[in-house]
């Protein structure tokens, strides 16, 4: 899975470069628009990560030129302006999602992920980890092919190990994932905690080889395969 | 009190004042002419009496009519020599008018032909002063009334007509918000201190209003510009607490960190919002069913509901439509929702009242009536500070609705009311 980088903010770009290639992408940058230019007309990606305020030209160009040269690469625009204007008129020109700076890198990931997986045409949407499959589309959990029932809140936790597997994810990081917007957030730890707790319980029961583990002090680590 | 009912009554005490000493001064000085004028007849008579008495001792006898009247009598040498001239007012009575009038009367004396010495008695009929001083006090009282109808209506027109630009000022400045849209203010004038007025309160709106929009616009770029390298730092340490060589105590100092830059995150998105409301950026309406939304949002936070052992409960007595932006909708009814359940207790409960002019939130507390003065500011947190909270939430909502002229109040009675009216 390749993926390309179109940021001009140098620390920025190395640390999204660094954690997806952890996540075993192959990624690639663009600082400035005519690089990026070039390098969309010269390679196919998987995923464009975009920044639409970019030296030399507007990000939202890039969405035409990637429609002139008919490629359906997935697009997800990642903008520090995260204004309503510039989230329709992306939508509009094509790009697939929305990432407002500043995001955790679990956040991107599971971004990333899904737009890659929506874009797969062989329909087959699921996420497996050894005897675990999820569902996103239709928000169900199987373990050894028995469905493990969950509430939205543990399903939305779930999603997001899932899609950061063997990441270390921090306790506010699932908080925000988990109450969505950027509003008042008084009290959500605790709540975090005791879901958490929950759905450790229920895969626990449920028999499931992936394991979320509690890392002292930070926040949570799904461990994929059990520990020799 | 009017700036022309305060010049008015100040100038109907002053008037008062001078009119009463001017009708004293009045008095006096008539009846002291009166008096002058009518020793002066006395004078005159006794002149007269005398004169024709000393050619005709005939003469010399008692006379009366209706003004006047004399008597002479004889005296004594020696009476005659110490005798003084004297005048003094008396009263006479008047068989005709059968009553006791003022008169005054002149005492003197005078030698006749025949060598004998008389004494003689004028009195004239005077003016009663009960009488004057009754038709000066009507006249004065008379001209007081007369002159403060004719002050009232003359400053009244004149105040009316000569103000005009200043009310007109006051009217436009009282309409003017800044940021707002105002009318351009239309005063013509002549009078040059009302055109300096204009100039001047032109020029500080205008002064103000760049000010505003300048600080308006600060705030966001500033928030803009933070994004970045906030983005960085997060995404550094979350890279870095995911270094095997991290100890436990390290990765407890790394998650201080974290959440802490979390906590510039959420505030500066929450300035974002608000100055991005306060500018307008939201300018999408529709009609907006409310009972849905705050459906799916309790829906939402049904776990969380749980996790606390909150009772939730909504009466929905109507529909409630409101003609807003759809985001806005959200974002008012998740802070109200939010603050409500933020605020309970565990084990309390949450009332979310719709009718159809507005929304109620009720939530219990263990706690006391909140600041209503300050609820709605910026920053505000009611006696214990919760940590992660920003403070904005209720900021927030009030600029959402001040922006669509809504209406918020807050009340308790044992619980904490939000009464939401639109």
């Amino acid at each position: 899975m390749k993926i390309l980088i179109i940021e001009d903010e140098k620390d920025l770009r190395e640390v999204m470069t660094r954690s997806l290639e952890k996540e075993r992408f192959i990624v690639e940058t663009a600082v400035d628009y005519p690089t990026a230019l070039q390098k969309i007309n010269d390679y196919d990606y998987d995923c464009i990560l975009l920044d639409i305020m970019l030296p030399g030209g507007n990000g939202l160009s890039i969405l035409e030129e990637l429609k002139k040269l008919k490629k359906r690469e997935s697009v997800i625009i990642v903008s520090a302006k995260d204004s309503i204007e510039d989230k329709v008129t992306g939508l509009d020109l094509g790009a697939d999602d929305y990432l407002a700076k500043p995001f955790h890198l679990a956040e991107l990931h599971a971004r990333v992920k899904s737009v890659i997986r929506r874009h797969q045409t062989d329909g087959n949407t699921e996420i497996e980890i050894e005897n675990l499959i999820l569902h996103p589309d239709d928000h169900t959990v199987f373990i050894n092919g028995e469905e493990l029932k969950l509430n939205r809140k543990e399903f939305d936790l779930l999603y997001y190990f899932v899609t950061n597997p063997n990441r270390l994810i921090n306790k506010t990081t699932l908080a925000e994932a988990v109450w969505g917007d950027n509003i008042d957030q008084a009290d959500s730890l605790d709540f975090i905690y005791s879901q958490v707790k929950n759905l450790r319980k229920k895969m626990k029961n449920a028999e499931a080889i992936p394991e979320i583990k509690a890392v002292y002090g930070f926040g949570y680590k799904l461990i994929t395969t059990p520990e020799a | 009190m009017k700036l022309i009912h305060h010049t008015i009554s100040k100038l109907s005490i002053v008037m008062i004042v001078i009119l009463t000493f001017w009708a004293g001064f009045f008095f006096f000085s008539i009846l002291d002419e009166i008096l002058d004028e009518t020793d002066d007849s006395l004078e005159n008579y006794k002149h007269l009496i005398i004169q024709q008495v000393l050619r005709d001792t005939a003469a010399i006898h008692n006379n009366s009519d209706l003004m006047s009247q004399y008597f002479i009598k004889e005296i004594s040498e020696t009476q005659a020599i110490h005798y003084e001239e004297r005048y003094f007012d008396s009263t006479r009575f008047y068989e005709i008018e059968y009553e006791f009038d003022p008169v005054r009367v002149l005492k003197t004396a005078f030698q006749g032909q025949d060598k004998k010495f008389y004494e003689l008695t004028i009195m004239i009929s005077t003016l009663e002063q009960g009488d004057m001083i009754i038709a000066i006090l009507w006249s004065i009282v008379i001209l007081y009334v007369t002159l403060l109808i004719c002050i009232l209506v003359v400053s009244e027109f004149v105040f009316r007509k000569s103000l005009s630009p200043l009310y007109k000022l006051l009217d436009w400045l009282n309409n003017f918000t800044l940021g707002g849209k105002n009318s351009p203010l239309k005063n013509p004038t002549k009078i040059k201190e009302f055109q300096k007025l204009n100039d001047t309160i032109l020029k500080m709106t205008r002064r103000n209003e760049e000010m505003y929009s300048q600080q308006k616009q600060f705030i966001e770029n500033a928030s803009h510009e933070l994004q970045t390298p906030l983005a960085i730092c997060q995404n550094k340490l979350e890279l870095l607490a995911e270094r095997p060589d991290c100890t436990e105590g390290q990765l407890e100092e790394l998650e201080d960190i974290h959440r802490n830059i979390g906590r510039i995150v959420k505030l500066n998105k929450s300035l974002l919002l608000l100055s991005r409301i306060e500018n307008g950026q939201f300018h999408e309406i529709k009609e907006i069913t409310l009972n849905p939304i705050i459906k799916e949002l309790t829906e939402d936070f049904q776990e969380i509901y749980e996790h606390k052992k909150l009772h939730i409960e909504i009466k929905e007595d109507a529909i409630c439509n409101v003609r807003m932006n759809e985001s806005l909708a959200n974002i008012l009814i998740t802070n109200l929702l939010k603050n409500a359940m933020i605020h309970t207790p565990n084990e309390g409960n949450i009332i979310v009242h719709i009718q159809s002019s507005g929304v109620t939130f009720a939530n219990s507390t263990e706690g006391d009536s909140l600041d209503q003065s300050r609820l709605f500011t910026r920053f505000y947190q009611a006696d214990n500070k919760k940590k992660e909270s920003t403070g904005l939430g209720l900021a927030i909502v009030q600029s959402i609705i001040n922006l669509y002229h809504f209406q918020i109040s807050y009340f308790f009675d044992g619980k904490h009311h939000f009464d939401l009216r639109f």
